[in-house]
């Protein structure tokens, strides 16, 4: 009577206790998070102005925008998300549908996942020794292939995990039908996978949208508007790196409204994405 | 890749009567030689190194209902999947043997199985819409093999559906998804969509085990409907669906097909004493 009294009582201590600090760990997260959104509204929401948005990345100390900067990540950002769509959706599939358990499949995955997770500068230096030197200069073709190679591993990989989501029945079915494995993938596999799939480009976007480190050794930087691929061009996270460090402040302010733009841009894309990706499901 | 309609891996422990009898023979009464559209012959079948079929000979009569029971895992799903060679997305699952089909060896590696698939097709244990339109759904599998113009196309759509007696259900939400249709119209669809290629045998693997008495009634009217001018192969675990429906059955069990005849005789007058005693409800 008594031990078991003491040990229901020590068994919803425990939980007690469990759940205390799982609620613990998630709100210190959070605060975090909450901290991190506080600051960078405060600090750059008086920042942006049409200005912005119409004028060049500024000399220092004087008055201007990020319109080079904008305009360069957005460029570069579309080409590496193409590259990366089309090798990781291929790549994905192929995993899941065709040569996954192959030794060849075991090895193409576990080398996705150690591109997957490694460090960002190691592809800029990759690519930097690949193209910017042997092309004779930084351009944006080079930023957008290095963006391309970061983003690529987490669509190949969300890829193949939702893909193998879908059920067997649903490929029997294609097949059943007298359709052959590629229709039956790219018609119906795809489609009841859309949603994930599109997620999969966002988290790649998403990774590669406030990388420095890669478009360093490759883009480099322009404090000139162009949309020259072939030569250096701006992009948002280079000229945040550049600004932040300056002792302007106006330069300082432009940074914390890039910072701003950035994660605005992320947020929205995702929203959107879910919003496309509910609808989808509930038609 | 796991699925819960394909027989277990592990093959059950076969009890001493059946393995005893190494001479084992199936009882077979066949239906008339010139109305057989498919014929399984000494068919073998395995999951790797396991074996789920043995020695397997069934006759399917052309324009008829045949009907496969048998308790769990004795292998008419299995069966059942050989015959439109959809195992072969499987590897390692393998048959030995013979099934004709208008004379023809299907399981010859020879053979392009895309085609045969077009020719024999198959409704699932679960509805299987696809993500697309109720229409799309139905046009899905001609279009793969026939160019056709829309209002051709509206024909072929029209008409699947109603067969499948799923028209009037649906005739005002054609462009609405597959998916947000009930679970009983979801299988009609199914069974609309492999009926438009016009196949010659049709395939059903436990397809009202998911749904509630009224559908599975709509359903059983359907197939009625069909066998006029499709072959249908229907696995089923209900007794007395096999007995309302079809014009065969085929007892299976450990693998092996125990007896098979015409429905009438098999259920009032079973020849072995495992049929008499699997429709008596004495194992099961």
């Amino acid at each position: 009577m008594e031990i078991a009294f003491t040990r229901a009582q020590r068994r919803k201590l425990a939980s007690q206790i469990f759940v205390g600090v799982c609620v613990a760990a998630a709100g210190i997260a959070l605060i975090a998070l909450g901290l991190i959104m506080f600051s960078l509204f405060t600090k750059g929401f008086s920042g942006i102005d049409t200005m912005v948005f119409t004028h060049d990345t500024p000399g220092p100390d004087s008055h201007g925008g990020l319109r080079n900067a904008i305009v360069g990540s957005i460029m570069m950002c579309t080409l590496a998300m193409m590259i990366a769509v089309f090798i990781g959706v291929l790549a994905g599939t192929w995993l899941a549908e065709i040569g996954g358990d192959s030794k060849y499949g075991h090895a193409v995955r576990f080398l996705n996942d150690v591109l997957l997770s490694a460090p960002s500068i190691l592809i800029g230096l990759f690519i930097y020794e690949m193209m910017v030197r042997p092309m004779h200069g930084f351009s944006g073709w080079a930023g957008a292939v290095a963006l391309g190679v970061l983003a690529t591993p987490v669509v190949t990989r969300t890829t193949e995990d939702i893909l193998n989501l879908q059920p067997n029945a649903l490929r029997e079915a294609g097949m059943a039908l007298g359709a052959s494995q590629w229709v039956t993938v790219r018609k119906i596999i795809w489609k009841a996978a859309s949603a994930g799939l599109l997620t999969g480009g966002l988290l790649g976007f998403a990774r590669i949208s406030g990388e420095t480190a890669p478009i360093l050794f490759t883009s480099l930087n322009n404090q000139f508007f162009s949309t020259d691929m072939s030569q250096p061009i701006a992009s948002l996270p280079v000229v945040i790196y550049q600004f932040a460090m300056s002792p302007f402040d106006i330069w300082q302010e432009l940074a914390w409204a890039g910072a701003l733009l950035i994660t605005a841009t992320v947020l929205a894309i995702n929203i959107l994405g879910r919003w496309v990706a509910r609808d989808k499901d509930h038609r | 890749m796991s699925d819960s309609s394909v027989a277990p891996n592990t093959q059950p422990e076969t009890p001493a009567d059946v393995q005893a009898d190494a001479r084992f023979e199936s009882i077979i009464v066949p239906p008339p030689a010139d109305s057989l559209v498919m014929e399984v012959r000494d068919l073998n079948f395995f999951y790797g190194p396991n074996q789920s079929l043995f020695d397997v000979n069934m006759p399917i009569q052309k324009s008829g209902i045949t009907a496969l029971i048998g308790p769990s895992g004795c292998g008419k799903s299995t069966l059942l999947r050989t015959m439109n060679r959809i195992y072969d997305l499987y590897p390692g699952q393998r048959a030995q043997g013979e099934i004709l089909l208008d004379g023809e060896n299907i399981l010859s590696p020879k053979l392009d199985v895309t085609a045969l698939r077009a020719r024999v097709g198959m409704v699932f244990q679960k509805p299987t819409p696809f993500p697309m339109s109720i229409y799309d759904n139905v046009a899905f599998g001609v279009r793969l093999y026939h160019k056709k113009t829309k209002a051709e196309m509206d024909e072929v759509v029209e008409k699947a559906l109603r067969r499948a007696a799923l028209w009037d259900e649906v005739k005002d939400k054609l462009t609405k998804s597959g998916l947000s249709l009930s679970g009983g119209q979801q299988q009609r669809l199914c069974v609309a969509r492999g009926i438009a290629v016009e196949p010659e045998v049709l395939l059903l693997d436990e397809p009202a085990s998911a749904l509630d008495p009224i559908s599975t009634a709509k359903l059983e009217d359907t197939l009625e409907e069909l066998k006029r001018d499709i072959t249908i192969v229907i696995v089923t675990h209900n007794l007395q669906q096999a007995a309302r429906l079809s014009d065969y059955t085929g007892f299976m069990f450990l693998g092996k097909m125990i007896e098979f005849g015409p429905t009438e005789e098999l259920f009032v007058r079973p020849k072995a004493g495992k049929t008499a005693d699997y429709i008596g409800g004495r194992f099961g």
